[in-house]
């Protein structure tokens, strides 16, 4: 029959605009500070007539870049650092902080970046290091450690923008030292990638005006039935 | 209008954004005390156009989201050291560590700069290169032949009859709380602001005051071959943002041209 197909076109170029939008928005942050780059995959599950999309949020570590930045914090691993928003907390790993007037470590939206112990506050430091597992040491006195929590369900992420994820429907533990390495100086990039990104385009491209193809010939078919064998 | 059209256009402009900041980093490459920025982006919000359901008993579908481009989120400057360079002038300075020379400006706030270039003005005041007076005022007598700046900012003089060494005031030395938040003024000069906090004043070499460095001048902390590497990312970045925006415009064109 041809119209039930007619409709499960019309689903197939919706899903493959959605594709584009969301590989257009992974390439907008190429460059964006610890951008994870959204995955879009469509599956077949039983008793289902047509093809469910699934969304995932694709984790792999990104390139860290030297920035030479004593407050820029790149991320080795699995785990996220923790930022206090009016929301409630958050996890990041675009790690370009500050200190603000207070003293305060915060990010580039002035959230408080958290320690294990609740923000840290260092009034004029002079020289501020972070070490692998997060101790921050201001002029020689340890004033926090950086809280590291890792995700057991990565499906429960939420991205929020800003760089920031939400837990929802889960939790975040503190992570293991191995699966949060911290590297001062540094900033990890995004994961997309370029070349990816344009060959996903192309295959898009492709299938979508496959589609349209297909489209045009039900509805040529449609219309020799309407048009001459309805003819009397 | 087609969303992803949109959001190909805020990752062109942002990557426009990072050419702009690179070129301004390039173009500052031999500024005396010039300290170099980095552009950071970030993702902007989410929509949901699908909530969480299950699907075929018990497997259940998160939800979909579809992001919306990019934004600029700040541009940082990277206070890290400039290499000295050698210019044997008595009046250049270079700081060797933390600190900025205060500077008078004439609406009578202090500005703060890296650049020791200093000259004197009609009266024998130690000014900028534009005739700003340094803080606190040093007046060299005019008789003098030579003059002597110690690391931790010693101003003295030789000359005079007796030809004795005489001290004639001290450079001091201005901090911030964060330092990364002084707004650029232009002309090498910084500013104050609510970020920066308020500037602490001390001598040089004392209580983790960088030292001075007489007849040397600090370079620019622009890493050439960094800002090329970045700018080639940049280009390529935004020619794929270019072609996403012709791949949403085909596919739009396509489904158009359905309906005759």
């Amino acid at each position: 029959m041809t119209l039930p197909a007619i409709v499960n076109t019309a689903r197939t170029l919706s899903y493959y605009s959605t594709l584009q939008d969301i590989t257009a928005n992974n390439l907008a942050n190429a460059s964006s500070d610890g951008y994870k780059a959204d995955l879009v995959t469509a599956h077949l599950t039983a008793g289902e007539q047509y093809p469910e999309v699934f969304q995932s949020i694709n984790l792999t570590q990104a390139d860290l870049r030297d920035t030479g930045r004593p407050l820029d914090v790149g991320l080795q691993g699995s785990g996220f650092t923790v930022v206090q928003t009016p929301d409630g907390e958050r996890l990041t790993r675009g790690g370009s902080f500050a200190l603000n007037q207070a003293g305060m470590l915060v990010d580039g939206q002035g959230n408080a970046v958290l320690g294990v112990a609740g923000p840290m506050v260092m009034p004029n430091a002079r020289k501020i290091t972070i070490d692998p597992d997060g101790t921050v040491t201001a002029d020689g006195t340890v004033v926090g450690k950086l809280k590291l929590e890792n995700v057991a369900d990565p499906s429960t992420l939420r991205k929020e923008g800003n760089g920031q994820f939400s837990v929802t429907g889960g939790a975040s533990t503190p992570a293991a030292p191995a699966d949060a390495m911290v590297h001062q100086g540094t900033i990890e990039g995004s994961n997309v990638s370029a070349l990816l990104g344009s060959v996903d385009m192309i295959m898009i491209q492709r299938a979508y005006a496959a589609s349209v193809d297909a489209l045009k010939a039900m509805d040529g078919v449609l219309d020799t039935i309407s048009g001459e064998i309805g003819r009397v | 209008m087609d969303p992803g059209l949109r959001t190909s256009a805020s990752g062109m402009i942002a990557q426009q954004k990072m050419v702009d900041v690179i070129a301004n980093n390039l173009a500052n490459v031999n500024t005396t005390g010039f300290k170099r920025s980095r552009a950071s982006f970030e993702d902007v919000l989410y929509e949901t156009v699908q909530g969480p359901h299950t699907a075929g008993g018990d497997n259940i579908v998160g939800p979909m989201q579809i992001g919306h481009g990019v934004r600029l989120a700040a541009v940082n400057r990277i206070d890290g050291q400039g290499g000295p360079q050698v210019t044997n002038r008595p009046l250049d300075l270079a700081i060797n560590g933390e600190g900025y020379f205060q500077v008078q400006m004439p609406d009578g706030s202090t500005a703060y700069t890296r650049d020791g270039s200093f000259t004197l003005s009609a009266t024998g005041q130690l000014v900028t290169n534009d005739g700003n007076a340094l803080v606190p005022n040093i007046v060299i007598p005019p008789d003098s032949t030579a003059i002597t700046i110690g690391p931790d900012g010693t101003v003295s003089v030789t000359g005079g009859k007796t030809a004795q060494t005489v001290e004639v005031g001290k450079i001091e030395l201005a901090r911030f709380a964060n330092s990364t938040g002084l707004i650029n003024l232009g002309g090498n000069l910084f500013g104050e602001t609510i970020a920066s906090g308020d500037a602490t004043v001390g001598q040089p070499e004392v209580d983790g005051f960088g030292s001075l460095l007489q007849g040397n001048l600090e370079s620019s902390n622009v890493e050439v071959v960094q800002e090329m590497t970045d700018m080639i990312a940049a280009q390529r970045a935004y020619e794929i943002n270019s072609r996403a925006i012709s791949a949403s415009e085909d596919m739009a064109k396509s489904i158009n041209d359905l309906v005759q």
